[in-house]
Formats: C-alpha cells, sequence, structure tokens
C-alpha cells in the first residue's frame, strides 16, 4: 500500500509573462475564455511511489519543479496529465507566508488551522492549549499574524501540526527558518511521527537534513527525475555534479588578485565574490593561541545583479593531510543572509578554538541557495598558525585536566 | 531523462507495513483522488461555524456600534422607501412600514449573501492554498453571515406586525422558508464562488445583477399592482416567490401560494444541483488560478 503515487504525472501553469486576458484579446481571437492559454510545464511525465511508512526527500535547485510536486503530493491542483493518488490523511507546510490570515491572532490562525485539518470544534479547542505551548510563544499568540517573523511563524505552523498524526507529511522547505533549540524540537516531532508510521516527504536545500530523516530522494532537474536512490547515492551525486558545474562555470584566466588564482585556488561562477577575509583571535594583530575566540570577517558582492538567499562556507583543514577540522555552513545552522543580496558581510564567531598548536588553512566559500554550484570558493587560502603547548597532536585539543590517583 | 519507479520496484524496501502502521485501509480508488477527501459533516458544519464567527467578529472589531450596524443599515433604507412610497408616491397598501420591512429583510439577505459570495474564494487564498481546506465552506460561509442580520432584525419586524395585528401562527411556518432561501443562495453561492475565480467579471456582474434585482423584485411594491402582462418578468426571478411566501406568512397571515412554493422549490433544487456540480468540476484548479 502506498501514500502517495504518480503516473506519469505532467504539470503546467499559466504562463504569467504572457499579456492578461481581455475583452479585445478575445474578440481578435488571439486568446479564449476558457480555451487554453499559454502555458509552462513545471513538471514533465513523472512516475513515481511513496510506500506507506517510507521517507522520501526532494532536492533540486529552485525553478526544477520541487514545489510543484509538493504541491500535487499534497493535494493541490489537479495534474495537467497523468494519474496521481494521494493519500486523504495528508498534513502539509507548505508555505509560512500565505497558509496564515495575517489581521488574525496566533492563537485564532491555530484554532482555523485546527477545524482545517478536520478537528471538531470541541476537539480542536481541547487540543489547543497543547498547540500554542509547543509554539514556546508565550504571550505573543495574541498578537496578529502580519507582525510574526518567519521563524514565529514557523512555530506556529508546528504547533498545529504537532497536534495531527497524518499518514503522510509534507514540508517544503520550511525548516530553514527559526532558532536551532526550535529546529530540533520539530524534528524530534517528525521522528516520534515517522516511528508511529507517518511517511514523509521533505523538500530541503539541506543535504544534511536529508541525510537524517530521509531513506530515499528524489533529484528533479527541469521538471524530471535527474536521479533516485537512495538517500547517500543520490546526495553524493547531486555533490560530484555540484563540483563538476562550478567548474564548468569558473571563468578561464582573469586577474590574479593578491593569492588568488582561478582556476587554482579560486572557483566559481563569480556572480558573487568574496571580496575580503579577515581572520581575527583574541584581538587584531596578536597570534592566535590555541583555546582563543576565532573571528572569521566575510566581505560579499554580487558583481551581476543580487542573488538569492546565498550560503556562506568557512571550513578549516589541517595543513598536510588536509583533515577536515571543522565546515561550517550558514545553512545548516539556519542563518540566511536575505532574500536578494547585493553586498553583504558575515562573521563567525567561535568562542574556544581548542585546536592543537599547528599550521591550518581556512576555506572559504559562498554558494548558490540549493548548492547548485559556488559562485566563488577560495581553497585553502588562507594559513592560520595556532600556537599553544607543544607535543599536542589529533584534531582538537579539548579543555582538560587530568586527575591522578597512585 | 530518466524514470525511475519508486521504492516498490527496489530491492531494499520500505519497514513492513502491517507491523508499524494503523490498520486501517482508506479506498483508494483508480482515478485521481485528492487530500481533501475525507470530512464528516459534523467537521464540515463546525468548520462553517467556526468561519462564520471569525467573520462576524472580524467585521465588528474596532467598531463602535458592532452589531447594530447591519440593523441600521436596513432601517435606513426601510425609513427611505417608507417615506417614498407612502408620502411622496403613494402606493396605497396597507401598513406599509411592515409590508415593506417583509420583503427587505429576505432582500437584504440575498444581496449581502450574494455580493459576498461572489468573491469568498478568491478572497480567501490563505484557506484554500491549505491542502486539507474544503474550499466548498467559502460560499457557505457567506450565505451564513449575513443570516445573523435576518435574525437581528426579525425581532424587530415581529414586533411591528404585532402592533399591526397582523401576527398570526402562519408566521410560524417562516424558519421554515428561510431554511428554503438559504439552500437556494447556496446552490447560487456555489456557481458565482466557482466561477469568479476563473472570469473575475462575475462579482462585477453579481452587482449589476443586484442592482436590476431590487426592482425586479417585489420588494417596496407588491406583485398585485404590476399589470399581469408583465407578471412573467418577475415570476423570472425565483427571489419573488420567496419575497411572496415571506409576505403571505407574515403580513397577510396566510399559507403561500402554491405557485409560489412550487417555483421556490423547483429553483432551490435546480441551483443547489447546479451549483454542486459546477462547484466540483471547478475546485480542484482553484489553487491553480489564485
Amino acid at each position: 500500500m502506498s501514500v502517495l503515487r504518480f503516473e506519469g504525472v505532467w504539470k503546467a501553469y499559466r504562463d504569467w509573462t504572457q499579456p492578461p486576458r481581455t475583452l479585445r484579446g478575445v474578440l481578435a481571437r488571439r486568446t479564449s475564455v476558457f480555451g487554453a492559454r499559454a502555458r509552462r510545464w513545471a513538471l514533465r511525465d513523472l512516475t513515481l511511489e511513496l510506500p506507506a511508512g517510507g521517507s522520501l526527500g526532494v532536492i533540486g535547485h529552485n525553478g526544477a519543479g520541487k514545489s510543484t510536486f509538493l504541491r500535487l503530493a499534497a493535494g493541490l491542483g489537479r495534474p495537467t496529465r497523468g494519474r496521481l493518488t494521494v493519500d486523504p490523511d495528508t498534513a502539509a507546510v507548505l508555505s509560512l507566508g500565505s497558509s496564515f490570515d495575517p489581521q488574525l491572532t496566533g492563537r485564532e490562525n491555530a484554532l482555523t488551522a485546527a477545524l482545517v485539518a478536520g478537528m471538531t470544534r470541541r476537539e480542536a479547542q481541547r487540543r489547543l492549549p497543547a498547540m500554542l505551548d509547543f509554539t514556546e510563544l508565550g504571550e505573543f499568540v495574541a498578537s496578529p499574524v502580519r507582525t510574526y517573523s518567519e521563524g514565529m511563524k514557523l512555530r506556529l505552523a508546528f504547533g498545529v501540526m504537532a497536534a495531527l498524526e497524518p499518514r503522510l507529511l509534507i514540508l517544503d522547505e520550511v525548516l530553514a527558518v527559526g532558532d536551532l533549540a526550535f529546529r530540533q524540537k520539530c524534528h524530534e516531532r517528525i521522528a516520534e511521527l515517522r516511528e508511529g508510521g507517518t511517511s514523509l516527504l521533505l523538500a530541503s536545500h539541506s543535504l544534511d537534513e536529508l541525510r537524517a530523516n530521509c531513506e530515499h530522494v528524489v533529484w528533479l532537474h527541469r521538471g524530471g527525475v535527474r536521479a533516485f536512490g537512495d538517500v547517500e547515492t543520490v546526495l553524493d551525486e547531486y555533490e560530484r555534479a555540484s563540483i563538476e558545474r562550478t567548474y564548468e562555470r569558473t571563468p578561464v584566466g582573469g586577474p590574479r588578485e593578491g593569492r588568488l588564482r582561478l582556476r587554482e585556488n579560486r572557483f566559481g561562477s563569480q556572480e558573487m565574490t568574496v571580496d575580503a577575509v579577515e581572520i581575527q583571535g583574541t584581538a587584531p594583530g596578536l597570534p592566535v593561541r590555541s583555546g582563543d575566540p576565532l573571528h572569521v570577517r566575510v566581505a560579499l558582492t554580487a558583481t551581476d545583479g543580487p542573488v538569492k538567499d546565498p550560503i556562506v562556507v568557512v571550513s578549516l583543514r589541517r595543513a598536510g593531510d588536509q583533515a577536515v577540522v571543522f565546515d561550517l555552513s550558514t545553512r545548516a545552522d539556519g542563518v540566511t543572509l536575505g532574500r536578494e543580496v547585493a553586498r553583504g558581510e558575515v562573521t563567525l564567531s567561535i568562542e574556544r578554538l581548542e585546536l592543537p598548536a599547528g599550521d591550518y588553512a581556512l576555506d572559504v566559500g559562498v554558494f548558490e541557495a540549493a548548492w547548485e554550484h559556488a559562485y566563488d570558493y577560495h581553497w585553502q587560502t588562507y594559513p592560520l598558525t595556532v600556537e599553544g603547548p607543544p607535543g599536542a597532536t589529533g584534531l582538537l585539543l579539548p579543555v582538560h585536566r587530568w586527575t591522578t590517583e597512585a | 531523462m530518466v524514470n525511475i519507479v519508486g521504492s516498490a520496484s527496489r530491492t531494499n524496501p520500505l519497514p513492513d507495513v502491517t507491523a508499524s502502521s494503523p490498520t486501517e485501509q482508506a479506498p483508494l480508488p483508480a482515478t485521481a483522488q485528492t487530500a481533501r477527501a475525507g470530512r464528516s459533516w459534523r467537521q464540515l458544519g463546525d468548520l462553517v461555524l467556526h468561519l462564520v464567527r471569525r467573520e462576524l467578529a472580524s467585521t465588528h472589531r474596532n467598531t463602535l456600534l458592532g452589531w447594530a450596524w447591519p440593523l441600521l443599515r436596513q432601517l435606513a433604507q426601510l425609513a427611505v422607501l417608507v417615506f417614498l412610497f407612502s408620502k411622496v408616491l403613494n402606493l396605497n397598501i396597507a401598513d406599509y412600514p411592515a409590508f415593506v420591512f417583509t420583503g427587505l429583510v429576505a432582500w437584504s439577505w440575498f444581496q449581502t449573501a450574494l455580493t459576498a459570495a461572489s468573491y469568498s474564494v478568491v478572497a480567501n487564498g490563505h484557506l484554500v492554498g491549505n491542502p486539507r481546506f474544503p474550499p466548498i465552506t467559502l460560499p457557505l460561509v457567506a450565505v451564513g453571515v449575513p443570516l445573523f442580520d435576518v435574525l437581528m432584525a426579525l425581532p424587530l419586524l415581529l414586533v411591528l406586525l404585532a402592533t399591526e395585528g397582523r401576527l398570526t401562527d402562519t408566521a410560524l411556518l417562516l424558519p421554515l422558508l428561510l431554511a428554503a432561501q438559504f439552500a437556494f443562495m447556496a446552490g447560487l453561492a456555489l456557481v458565482v464562488s466557482a466561477a469568479n475565480v476563473y472570469l473575475r467579471d462575475v462579482q462585477s456582474a453579481v452587482g449589476v445583477a443586484m442592482l436590476l434585482l431590487f426592482y425586479l423584485t417585489p420588494i417596496f411594491y407588491g406583485l398585485k399592482k404590476i399589470p399581469p402582462e408583465y407578471h412573467w418578468l418577475l415570476r423570472l426571478n425565483p427571489l419573488t416567490a420567496f419575497v411572496n411566501a415571506d409576505r403571505a406568512v407574515l403580513y397577510s397571515g396566510t399559507l403561500p401560494a402554491l405557485i409560489d412554493v412550487g417555483i421556490a422549490a423547483g429553483a432551490t433544487a435546480l441551483a443547489l444541483a447546479a451549483g454542486l456540480a459546477l462547484f466540483r468540476r471547478l475546485q480542484p484548479g482553484f489553487v491553480d488560478e489564485l
């Protein structure tokens, strides 16, 4: 038995770039009142099945058809061609912006959402306190939703969700916002539901999130399936393709900027560039010692118009064997730079750099919102020497002490 | 482009379904089926009532007179009509205020409900975009909200009728007539709300229709005042039958005429059938148009 079955599904949307329908157009026979209009194919011949209890991740860059796929799976809209079967007991969080009435309070919206989800009035009122409790919004539940941040909307949406036990749960990149603790709580709830037999359909740009939640992944590309399989295989392929695309898009030649040279230690399409990287320990000019704080400031500029929601990555490798010490990204930590970024500055602060003395080098990069390719990646460009007690080896020098009894 | 049938065909399949998941199996018909199915009448009714309550609360939020406004509007209209047709142009109808008010209550409900219904789906994109939301509730809510205005005006109308000595036991039939009018309007509301999603001209057309219908319904005049050769014109408008029936039981103290009952019943059945058929057909496309 499956909770979701797509059989040769095609989906077209109206082409909004075409001129709107007017009486003049209808009379001049350029358009018809009810007939076919110019359309764009968002999904092409998709065949897929999600068995009960299964979990499927969806990946692909913007415009690949992810949202269309998820909307259809949630029962919104009908396929233009093909056959679609959806379990009636499906719950979805598709977009945070449009699912609430901005004028009504969080509490009123939660009650409405519960009734919309199919509860009776009595049931909804009985469960409302638990839902609001889950959101941790406190007194803000009495404020209109228009005053909410994205993170608060996520809290509200998940509060309602947490009270449901659907057979299929669909999430469209909603867990990218909000603070870490709450996202963890959401993930725990999802895991709980999965144990109870709920199937999961999850679209995400976070490869870690997909790895943590999904058994299988479908990679959509231009409305079709580019790859399907178990999570590791598909995501590895996706990452390899990202590296290849980055290399392909890296311009040849170009001026040498300081120690950076394109195609040698600098890769990426250069749609957005990393202009400056400042590394600082306790204070400017001082050497970095083991256990010191470390601040990495990255300045970014878009070269060809603003870019959408870029991801900034900072990773550290040990000199010599290139062992990865850490690999941090704004995406993994739920930090966004904004919808349209023309110029930006990001600072990564590490409280204590608990590393053995030695030579290291930082990689700094900025990526397309779906990890499709790198805009600019500076590979092993920023050396970092850590001073500290001699003799320590290994990747980590944790705060430690010995207690002896002889 | 590669298409692979999903996990069902893979060698490493998914957890044993029978072991972990609930045993009840929803019937899955062979044709396309959406998540909107599966909801009891009780749940649907609760949702409609909740949305009506919400609508009433938000309309009257931040107003001084609140609930009294719809009543004031009806009374203002009543005052103008009574002044015009008993003082300026005397139509010679006995107990004219009670006569007009009877027709006006039914009319106000009709006008407010259908105007609201025409944009009910279009204006509630945030609800329609929710996978579990049944859009059919929206036109029903649009018809239900102004029923509250009717219930506000009713005590006043009954007092007016009683002081004129016109209130008889036939008035007990009113709830039945209101229920019939609700069903009739629900059918029309389904038609206009669904059509307006595809053709926004509908809500403007409804506005024009309301302007015409106010004069083509015997509200401030009676059918008797019209030359018989024009009766067909007013008979084309089913609302005439509802107003006539209301007037029979309230104002005249008689049972409704058979022709009015027949037309009202026929129009209600027709409107409901057409409304449900059209709405069911158009509904799956709503989200793509909003």
